[in-house]
Parts: C-alpha cells; sequence; structure tokens
C-alpha cells in the first residue's frame, strides 16, 4: 500500500490491496452512526483478515469505540453493513456476536468483586467451556494469560491488572473467531503486556483474528500486521504496518479540523506564580511543573495516564506527597482541599447536585460570602450567582430550574460559575469541554483565559491533544504516571504533544497497577472470607453455653434446648428469605408483616373441625399470598423504580391492616395435630430444626456452586458488571424478592406451631429480628456478600442470646443491651475488616 | 467577578421559588381529605376530633423533620421509637410527679439524646456503617436505657408538663405551637444558614460536595444528633399530652415517621429535603386515621390507606406516568440510564 491510497477522505475498498475477499473475517462497510443528530461514525469500513492483527488507531473521540460497539451488537448502525465469515449479519446483537465468535475484552472488566475469581469465570462463560471438571478448566484459563491468583481468591483483592487479566481469560476461554482488545495493556506492566502480546501472536497462529484498539505505536509496530486509522468519526486510511513509518501515521492520526476559536495566549512573560514540585500520588509520581502569571498549564497524555489523578492530587482529594506553592504561598492538603476549585471530568457524579437548583449548584463554595447576621442574605446570593451566570452566559429558564434540565454545555459553565465565586488560589479543570458543544466549548475557553489573565493559576487536564494547543501556554505530557514531556510556548503543538503521548515506553507506576506480593494464604483467606462470621458466632454460642451450663443444669436439658431451636427456626426461615433480599443489594421489611398475616390467614382454614381439604386450600392460599407479595415487592423496585425500602415498607403497612381486617382480635385456634406436627422433637432436636439447616445448608452449595447463586451474588455485586455478562438482572431479584417471601410462609408454619392462634398484632417484631440474624452472619448491607450458613448461626444465637437472660436472671433490660450491643459490635466488627481488606477508608 | 462581563448579556430570571411537586401533592391531598371528612361526617372535624388529633400530630410532625434530615443524608432512622419511648420516660420517671425537677428531667433527656445521635453519628457518618444496622442496634440499647429507668412501667407525667404539652393557648394545643417553631427552626436552620445549604448539597450527591472541598464527614455524623434532639422533642411532648404514656409509646411512631418524609417529598436517596410538606403529611396521615376511626370502620382500614398513600406517593415520584399516559416508548437512550427514582 503506499501513501496516495491513504489521502484524507479516499474511501476506495481497502480490501483489494490487502488480502483476498474469501478469507475476510469480519468486514463492516460504510457504516455511519449518529447520537443526537452528531456524527459518531460516518461512512467507516474495517475488514480484518483471517489470522491477523489489526490495529485500530485514533485520538479519544474518533469512533473506535463507536466502530467496535457495532461490531459486537452492542450498538446498530444508522447505516452499512456487517460480514461475518463473509455472510452478511443483519441485525447483530451482542448474544448473536458472540455466537458467531466475536469476543470483546472492554476498557472496563465485567468483572464482579465480590465473587471469587473461579465464580467470575463460570458466571460469564457457558457450561460447556467447564466440561471435564470446573476447577481444571478454570486453573488453564488463567494459565493461559498468566494470571497468577488463587481461584478462590475474592475478585475484589485483585489488583486493576490482575482484573484485566481476568477479563482477557475470560475472552481467550471460548477461542474467539474474532477477538476484540480495547486499549488491553493500558493497566499492565511490561511482563504481563509482553505475555499478552505473545498469547495474540499464539491465537493468531491458530486462526483467530484480533482487532487491536490502541494509542501507542509501539505496540502497533510489535504486534499488528495491518493498520486503520480512524479521526473524527472517518476513516483516515488503512496500511500494512510494514509499508508505513511512524511520522506517516502520526500524520493519519492528528490534524483534525478545528472547531473551536481561542483566545489569543498571554505570552508568559510575567512572574512565576505555580510551582509543584516532587508531587505523588495514587496514580502518578513524581510531577514538577510550573507556570508564570497568566499562563494557562494543560496536563495531556492517553486517557488514565494518571492526568486526572493528578489534578485530584492538586484539589487535595487524594493523599499526596511532595510541594504545592501557589503564588510563593505553600499549601498543605488541607488548604488545597478547602481552597482549590476543582472541576471533575464526571459531571454527573461528581460535579453537580443534579437534583438542585442552578442557583444552590453554583452558589455552593461561596456560601459564607453571602452571609450577614448569621444567615444567608438572599439578596445578595441571587445578584452574585445571577451575575456570574450572566457573565458566563449561562442559558437557562430560570435561577431555580433544577440543573438537570441544563444542557451539557451550560451544566459545566454552572460548575465554572461555582469555582470562580469562590475565588480561588487554583483553579483546575478535568476535560473541561466534554460533552459541550462547539459554541459553548468557545466560551469555556474564553472563561479559563480570563480568569488565568486575573492571576489565577489554571491547569487543565484533556485526553484533545488539538484543544491544548490551541488553549495552553505550557502543557506536559504524562504517560503511565510519570511527565515524559513538558512543551513550552511554541512547542506546544497538537504534533508533539501526541508524538510524545503515543511514543511513550514508560512503565506503570500506578500503585492499582503494582502486582502483589504474595498469594493468600489459606488461612488469611478464611480470616476474610464469608464463613468467618460464622465461626465467630459459633465460638461465641459456645462460650456463652460454657459459662451458663455450670450452676443451671436446666440449661442444658432437652426441653429448654429444643425450645431454643424451635424458636430459632421460626425466625431462621424468615432471616434466610432476608439474606437472600440482603445479598441482591435491597431488604425486605415486609417479612415479619408477611408471615404475622399468614398465620391469620391459616387461622382459619387450619383447624381442628376442618377436613383436609380445606387445610389443604388454606396452604395453597398461604402459598399464593406470599408469592404475590414477593411478586409485588419485587415489581415495585424494578419497573416502579422504589428503593427496596419504600416498596418493602408499603408492604409492611398493608400487610399489617390486612391482618386486622380479617381479625381484629386474637382467634381461631390452629389445628393441634398440626401444632404437634411443627414441634415434633426427637429429645433435645426438633425435626422442624433439622429441616431449618438441610435446607439452609442446600440454600448455601446453591449460592456458592449454581449458576443461581452466582447470579444472586453478582448482581447485588455489581449490577452493571452483572448486566454485561449476560445476567438477567430484572429476573434476579424479583426471583429473590418471591423466594424471601415463600420463605416466610415457612416461618408462618412454625409460628402457627408455637402461638396456635390467628393474631393480627403479630409479625412486625420479626422484620428487623430477622435483619439483626442476618447481619450477626455477615450479610454485608450493600449486597453480593454473605452466607446462608451465618444466618443460620445469627439466628440460633439470637434466641439463645434471649434465652440466656432468663437463666442468668437478668431480665428484659440485659435482652435489649445484648440486643443491640450484639448487632453494634458485629456490625463494627464486620465493616472495619471490610474496609481494611479493600483498602480504603470505610466513609467516603 | 469575571472581567468578561458583557453590559448587553441577558440577565437570568430569579425564578420564583415554585411550590415544591410534595407540597402541591400533600396540601390538594390535605384539603380533598378535609372536604371528604366534613361531608361524610361532620363529627370528624369538630373541635373535639381535631383537639384530639392535633396534638399527635403535632408530635409525628417533630419526629419526622428529625427523620427527614436523616433521610436527606440517604440514611434511615429506626431508633425513632427507642429515642422517643427514652425521653418521655426520662420525663415521667425523674419527676416522679414533682413539677419542680421537670428542669432536670428535660436536661437529662436532652443529654441523652445527644449521646444517642452521636453514637449514630460515629456509627454512620464517620465509620461507615449501614445506617440501617446502626440505627437499629442504637434503638435497642436505647431501650436498654429505657427499660432501666423505668422497668417497663407507666408513670404519671408531672402536672406541669401536662399543662405544657397537653394544654391548649387560645383554644390550640400547645404542642401545635412546638410543630409550628420546630418546622421554622428547621426551616430556618436548613434553608438560610450556611451550614444548612452545604447539608443539602452533601445528602444530594456526597462525591461532588466531596469534590467542593465540604466536610462531608462531620455534616453526616451531626446530622444524627440533631434528629435526635427533634426525637426528645417529640417524646417530651408524648410525656405532656398522654397523662400515663407507657415505656413502648415511641413504637408506633416509627413508620408514620417515614411515611410522612416520603408523602412529603423527600427522596430515600438523599438531598433537599421539604419541611413544611412533611409537617403537612403528618396532619394528613393523622386526619385519615381520625375520619377513618369516627366513620367507625375497622381500624384495619386506615394502615391500609397509609399502604396505599404512600405507593401512590413514591410512585408519583417514581414513575414518569406523563410518558406512560401518552403512551409514548422512553427513548432507548434513557432506557438503558441508571435509574434515577426517587423513592
Amino acid at each position: 500500500m503506499t501513501r496516495t491510497a491513504m489521502g484524507g477522505e479516499t474511501l476506495d475498498p481497502p480490501a483489494g490491496s490487502v488480502g483476498d475477499e474469501a478469507v475476510l473475517r469480519l468486514e463492516i462497510q460504510g457504516a455511519s452512526k449518529h447520537f443526537a443528530g452528531v456524527a459518531a461514525l460516518k461512512d467507516v469500513s474495517l475488514s480484518v483478515r483471517a489470522g491477523e492483527v489489526h490495529a485500530v488507531l485514533g485520538e479519544n473521540g474518533a469512533g473506535k469505540s463507536t466502530l467496535m460497539n457495532i461490531a459486537t451488537g452492542t450498538l446498530q448502525p444508522d447505516e452499512g453493513e456487517i460480514r461475518v465469515g463473509g455472510e452478511v449479519a443483519a441485525t447483530l446483537t451482542p448474544a448473536r456476536a458472540t455466537a458467531l465468535g466475536i469476543a470483546i475484552v472492554h476498557q472496563h472488566p465485567a468483572v464482579m468483586p465480590d465473587l471469587t475469581v473461579q465464580e467470575n469465570l463460570q458466571v460469564a462463560l457457558p457450561a460447556a467451556a467447564f466440561a471435564g471438571g470446573a476447577r481444571q478448566a478454570a486453573e488453564r484459563m488463567l494459565a493461559r494469560v498468566g494470571l497468577e491468583v488463587d481461584l478462590a481468591d475474592r475478585v475484589e483483592t485483585l489488583t486493576l491488572a490482575e482484573r484485566h487479566l481476568l477479563e482477557i481469560a475470560k475472552a481467550f476461554a471460548v477461542d474467539p473467531r474474532v477477538l476484540i482488545l480495547d486499549e488491553p495493556t493500558a493497566p499492565l506492566g511490561n511482563d504481563a503486556s509482553e505475555l499478552l502480546f505473545d498469547l495474540v501472536r499464539s491465537a493468531v497462529a491458530e486462526g483467530t483474528s484480533v482487532v487491536y484498539i490502541t494509542h501507542r505505536l509501539a505496540e502497533v509496530r510489535e504486534l499488528a500486521d495491518t493498520v486503520t486509522v480512524l479521526r473524527d468519526g472517518r476513516l483516515r486510511g488503512n496500511a500494512v504496518v510494514a509499508d508505513i513509518s511512524d511520522q506517516e501515521l502520526l500524520n493519519l492520526i492528528v490534524g483534525r479540523e478545528l472547531e473551536s476559536t481561542f483566545p489569543a495566549k498571554s505570552g508568559g512573560d510575567g512572574e512565576e506564580n505555580l510551582s509543584v514540585e516532587g508531587f505523588s500520588g495514587p496514580g502518578f509520581g513524581d510531577v514538577s511543573l510550573v507556570a508564570r502569571r497568566g499562563e494557562i498549564v494543560g496536563v495531556a497524555g492517553v486517557v488514565g495516564n494518571g492526568q486526572s489523578q493528578l489534578l485530584r492530587g492538586l484539589a487535595g482529594l487524594e493523599e499526596t506527597s511532595g510541594t504545592v506553592s501557589v503564588g510563593g504561598r505553600r499549601l498543605d492538603h488541607r488548604e488545597l482541599l478547602g481552597e482549590a476549585a476543582y472541576m471533575p471530568a464526571d459531571r454527573i457524579t461528581e460535579g453537580l447536585m443534579r437534583s438542585l437548583s442552578v442557583r444552590e449548584n453554583a452558589a455552593l463554595s461561596a456560601l459564607s460570602s453571602f452571609r450577614s447576621a448569621g444567615f444567608l442574605s438572599r439578596r445578595r446570593e441571587v445578584s452574585e450567582v445571577r451575575g456570574s451566570l450572566g457573565s458566563l452566559s449561562v442559558r437557562a429558564p430560570s435561577l431555580e430550574a433544577p440543573v438537570s434540565a441544563l444542557s451539557g454545555g451550560n451544566q459545566q459553565k454552572v460548575v465554572i460559575s461555582r469555582a470562580l465565586l469562590a475565588d480561588p488560589p487554583l483553579l483546575l479543570a478535568d476535560e473541561p469541554t466534554q460533552g459541550v458543544d462547539v459554541g459553548a466549548r468557545s466560551e469555556i475557553y474564553t472563561i479559563l483565559r480570563a480568569a488565568s489573565e486575573r492571576g489565577v493559576p489554571v491547569i487543565i487536564a484533556s485526553s484533545d491533544a488539538k484543544e491544548l494547543e490551541g488553549l495552553c501556554d505550557r502543557v506536559v505530557v504524562m504517560s503511565r504516571g510519570r511527565v515524559v514531556e513538558t512543551l513550552v510556548g511554541e512547542e506546544v503543538t497538537e504534533e508533539r504533544i501526541v508524538s510524545a503521548a503515543v511514543t511513550s515506553t514508560a512503565e506503570t507506576v500506578s500503585a492499582a497497577a503494582a502486582r502483589r506480593a504474595t498469594r493468600s494464604s489459606r488461612l488469611r483467606r478464611f480470616v476474610e472470607g464469608d464463613y468467618s462470621p460464622s465461626a465467630l458466632l459459633v465460638v461465641l454460642m459456645l462460650a456463652l453455653a460454657a459459662y451458663i451450663t455450670p450452676g443451671n443444669e436446666r440449661y442444658l436439658s432437652a426441653f429448654n434446648i429444643s425450645n431454643v431451636l424451635l424458636a430459632a427456626t421460626a425466625i431462621g426461615f424468615i432471616a434466610l428469605g432476608q439474606n437472600l433480599a440482603l445479598l441482591t443489594g435491597g431488604i425486605d421489611l415486609s417479612v415479619g408483616p408477611l408471615a404475622g398475616f399468614l398465620v391469620v390467614v391459616s387461622s382459619f382454614y387450619v383447624l381442628d373441625r376442618s377436613g383436609p381439604a380445606k387445610v389443604l386450600l388454606g396452604f395453597v392460599l398461604m402459598v399464593l399470598v406470599a408469592a404475590v407479595v414477593g411478586l409485588v415487592n419485587g415489581s415495585l423496585v424494578r419497573f416502579a423504580r422504589f428503593t427496596p425500602i419504600a416498596a418493602t415498607l408499603t408492604l409492611y403497612i398493608a400487610l399489617g391492616g390486612f391482618a386486622f381486617l380479617l381479625r381484629s382480635t386474637q382467634g381461631g385456634y390452629i389445628s393441634l395435630g398440626f401444632q404437634n406436627a411443627v414441634n415434633l422433637r426427637f429429645g433435645p432436636l426438633p425435626v422442624a430444626f433439622v429441616v431449618f439447616v438441610v435446607l439452609a445448608v442446600v440454600m448455601e452449595l446453591a449460592l456458592r456452586r449454581r449458576r443461581w447463586g452466582w447470579r444472586l451474588r453478582g448482581v447485588g455485586s455489581d449490577e452493571d458488571a452483572a448486566r454485561r455478562v449476560g445476567i438477567d438482572v430484572d429476573r434476579t431479584v424479583i426471583g429473590a424478592y418471591v423466594c424471601s417471601s415463600l420463605l416466610a410462609f415457612l416461618g408462618a408454619l412454625m409460628f402457627m406451631g408455637q402461638y396456635g392462634i390467628g393474631d393480627p398484632s403479630q409479625g412486625s417484631a420479626f422484620t428487623l429480628t430477622s435483619v439483626t440474624a442476618v447481619v450477626l452472619g455477615g450479610t454485608s448491607l450493600l449486597g453480593g456478600r454473605g452466607t446462608f450458613i451465618g444466618t443460620l448461626a445469627g439466628a440460633v444465637l439470637l434466641q439463645q442470646l434471649l434465652n440466656a437472660t432468663t437463666f442468668l436472671g437478668l431480665g428484659s433490660t440485659s435482652q435489649y443491651y445484648f440486643q443491640g450491643l450484639l448487632i453494634l459490635v458485629a456490625a463494627v466488627v464486620y465493616t472495619l475488616a471490610r474496609s481494611r481488606r479493600r483498602g480504603r477508608p470505610a466513609a467516603g | 467577578m469575571a472581567t468578561t462581563l458583557e453590559q448587553d448579556r441577558p440577565q437570568l430570571a430569579a425564578g420564583r421559588t415554585w411550590a415544591s411537586k410534595g407540597l402541591v401533592t400533600i396540601g390538594t391531598a390535605t384539603v380533598i381529605l378535609f372536604v371528604l371528612s366534613a361531608l361524610l361526617d361532620r363529627a370528624s372535624v369538630s373541635g373535639t376530633s381535631l383537639s384530639g388529633m392535633l396534638p399527635i400530630a403535632a408530635v409525628l410532625a417533630i419526629a419526622g423533620l428529625g427523620q427527614m434530615l436523616v433521610v436527606q443524608q440517604g440514611g434511615i432512622d429506626l431508633s425513632v421509637p427507642g429515642a422517643i419511648s427514652l425521653a418521655l420516660v426520662v420525663i415521667t420517671h425523674v419527676p416522679d410527679g414533682d413539677s419542680s425537677k421537670l428542669g432536670v428531667a428535660v436536661l437529662i433527656a436532652l443529654v441523652l439524646a445527644v449521646a444517642a445521635g452521636a453514637l449514630n453519628g460515629l456509627l454512620i457518618g464517620t465509620m461507615g456503617l449501614n445506617p440501617i444496622i446502626a440505627t437499629l442496634g442504637a434503638n435497642a440499647v436505647l431501650y436498654g436505657v429505657n427499660l432501666q429507668i423505668s422497668g417497663g412501667r407507666p408513670r404519671i407525667t408531672t402536672r406541669l408538663m401536662g399543662d405544657i404539652g397537653g394544654g391548649s393557648t387560645l383554644g390550640v394545643p400547645n404542642s401545635v405551637f412546638f410543630a409550628i417553631a420546630t418546622l421554622g427552626l428547621v426551616t430556618l436552620v436548613v434553608k438560610r444558614t450556611v451550614a444548612g445549604r452545604r447539608f443539602e448539597a452533601i445528602g444530594a450527591n456526597q462525591r461532588a460536595a466531596r469534590a467542593a472541598g465540604l466536610r462531608v464527614r462531620t455534616h453526616r455524623t451531626a446530622t444524627y444528633v440533631w434528629a435526635q434532639l427533634l426525637y426528645c422533642l417529640a417524646g417530651i411532648l408524648v410525656a405532656g399530652i398522654t397523662s400515663q404514656p407507657t415505656a413502648f409509646a415511641g413504637d408506633t411512631f416509627l413508620l408514620p415517621s417515614i411515611a410522612v418524609v416520603v408523602l412529603g417529598g423527600t427522596s430515600l436517596l438523599g438531598g433537599r429535603g421539604f419541611p413544611l410538606p412533611t409537617v403537612i403529611a403528618a396532619v394528613f396521615l393523622q386526619q385519615l386515621v381520625q375520619l377513618v376511626t369516627v366513620l367507625g370502620f375497622s381500624a384495619a382500614i386506615s394502615p391500609l390507606v397509609q399502604a396505599a398513600a404512600l405507593a401512590v406517593g413514591v410512585s408519583l415520584y417514581t414513575i414518569d406516568w406523563r410518558s406512560i399516559l401518552a403512551r409514548r416508548p422512553r427513548p432507548p437512550a434513557a432506557a438503558g440510564a441508571p435509574a434515577a427514582g426517587t423513592g
């Protein structure tokens, strides 16, 4: 291929020059895609031959991801045709793409942190991939990508690089015909990258086609046979890698058309007003930079190379070392946090309070200056905010409009207005024009330039090199957390910036990507594992028994033990259901009143004088009611978007009402035969308790070994990742609420045996008791983490404790203290243990 | 501020602070309820009826305002019953009928409230415990203290407390004035002070608040102290309204306190609080109970109506009824967006 064939808008089918039509594995012809009227892709074609590595190059926003989303069926193109293995794939869906042998490794791994490595593999891959021993198959998958972790390790303990390797392992495991790798080496160290390259080469040798998206020319040189370059959603050209020079490739990547106008630069002859020296933090190291009055400093680099972290560090949001001086005054961490104005790249989650008004958002950082006599002066606030927003030309219906109703550009201006109103010593903006329309961009540039001219040092991180060229007087280029180039004045050009970023061979310094020193030991894994709370509870139970037994011979009597176990069984069934809800990240407050209501229902049917048909009808009705309640709970949560608390609280109140509707006072004696059956015991051991234990064990096994359990915990652990690996989230969650209600039905059977009468006022207290038992068992209220064995132990311990107070003659006061302190201590211990494991403070 | 200000740029309309959706909804519902009450049975809006309903509504309003503060921070407070019960037990047991000791009793109740709030606040705001667990545990501990003081036995309230909490001024129950004063105070502090505005911003988006340099932990911790102080006031009033309150009298306020917050339009996910609608919702719920009682329905009807009101109230905020009624499918781009639900 010659240079003439790669010229600007040339769109001749490239396939003819690079290979035989017959061996084209994946072919995209003339694909276009628009988002809200803006073209993300325009008439782009891509041809991938069998057994080649095809690199796709381009800057951020060039359309690479859109193209790959089309190739994997995640997006449907507006125009264009996709052929897989020579056949036209009319409408490609993710499932169809997988069936056709297309696999993708996303930039952000779709893994669920609370599941183990093994479980993550098994929930995401078809069962066929594990034929002949799941463990061995999983070991092979890990060995293939050189991932040295234990299959039983929880993914949350893995480093970013290890998670990435896991994601790669999943893709290679299905032996795809087309493998798409989206910047796979970004978080990997040199060794892992080399290993990945070897893997890619051996896969290619076996006939797999690899599409390799990257920013790094060195990787293209090392790995790829052919290369396609995109820019601004258009095809810039393609070539055989061996036939094209780095300079020629660079020319294809850069040269975006200028969309916005930039304000004049300062010239930079003022005094030095910003100095950063030896500044290090998570994700970046040893950064030094200076700026003169009136200069805007740009931070450049391929996305994810420490630019955002550097800005966060300068904003005082991360633990850092090194010095930052503004205008000669040294600012420590606390001062930076309090004074520096930081505009995050992610406006939605970190920049704006979406439910609050434009005024409230803009005024936030400057509230103290609107104070008069202790209270906010509405008049002053409105006039200052209005003045600021006016000077930034913010277009909004009114000051009181919710900020979420504004366009991206105007939202960003509100964030800028907040920063400027506070009169900050330092202005930090991360991707200030992302998602902002062209017109507003120019205005934002002007605003930032004006702030800089007033003497406020302005630092801007942007992945758009053209923008930095137009706006900045000084640019530092980062790669893998380090500054690899500093450009000043005339040197600040898109080409120099991109060149420095893509040709860097720096190795990652990020702490997150560092390999863990050792594999975790067996003991350590147990202590950090799900079963340590259960073990702790068993120890507590034994200790309690050992303390009470001497001097209380009745304590270990068959009668006392069976009473405790029967009570524990009743609450335990309900707690098992509660555990299901908590595992999905929800909560089911309705279980207590539901159990109470079901007992009331039974008091009309399960009577001594009822015939078998009537009794059966009663049980059928109870099951039906329970199932309907579960369905309503689940549907309110998933489809009506109630929070689990609101949804199940509604049912909680309603079920209490229904119970009183059926019976205003106690009444309806439950059949004695049934009561005896429920309370049947052999020595100290009630049959019902045995059933409870068996059920808990079976559910535990299903939770660990079956797809049902992985799905349940996966949804609770990371709903988005769960969806991406193909879990039906709605079905999983609604199913959990239905099962929870059915378990409340089992609890109701026990209460029928214990109370023997329909009592409308019973029930509601069981909700909180069930939550207590589940939490004692170590289930996290954040979802994704917990055991049924722990729930079993929690229920028994709770009843043992209540029983113990009578033996110790402590009275009801101590019951409350015990229950309260037990749950608080358990929660504190578990929370601290978990937060330490995750290596970050418990509260955000 | 900005030197680039150009004089000809359009000024943003100040915009009046619109009556919130919650205020309109619950306000309308309450008016309809009272009209309905008058039509169905005049007795349900008689002076006797109102003077029986309003004190309880006032207590619920005050407890609801405390719950609102917690909900604004994305939390939920299950220690409401323990807190109210403890306060009323301290107020009835410490003076033991001696009005001169009432001051001391109030002081003790306040100290206990601050301690309980600090416990919740430290556990949740500082240590990051889940609010449900922490307040559940705190509730049990509060009842432990309660039973230690009371032994579970009720005691007759002091005459002075009865006069203050249960009496009337100008024909209006005194508790109503307490509720109005609390409403004014909460509104003023949350909406008109620097700390209050920061508090709301933190509730609306903790991460953004942190990025803006606000002291997130301090605010979240203090939230639970303020809430406990309000529950304490509610408990003191119960001690005045009821001549011989039981040691568990606070239990009946837990669910309604959450319900009034939700009905008032405050999102359970946190953010902006709506004090006035919360107070109106308390009146609404209590009048509903009153109407049902006067009409002679089974007591079961009122929880059912409350549940229905809650469901309708939440779905008003979470479901996009307009697009459903218009039978227009949601745009595909929005369908994949994370749920921005309220309730």
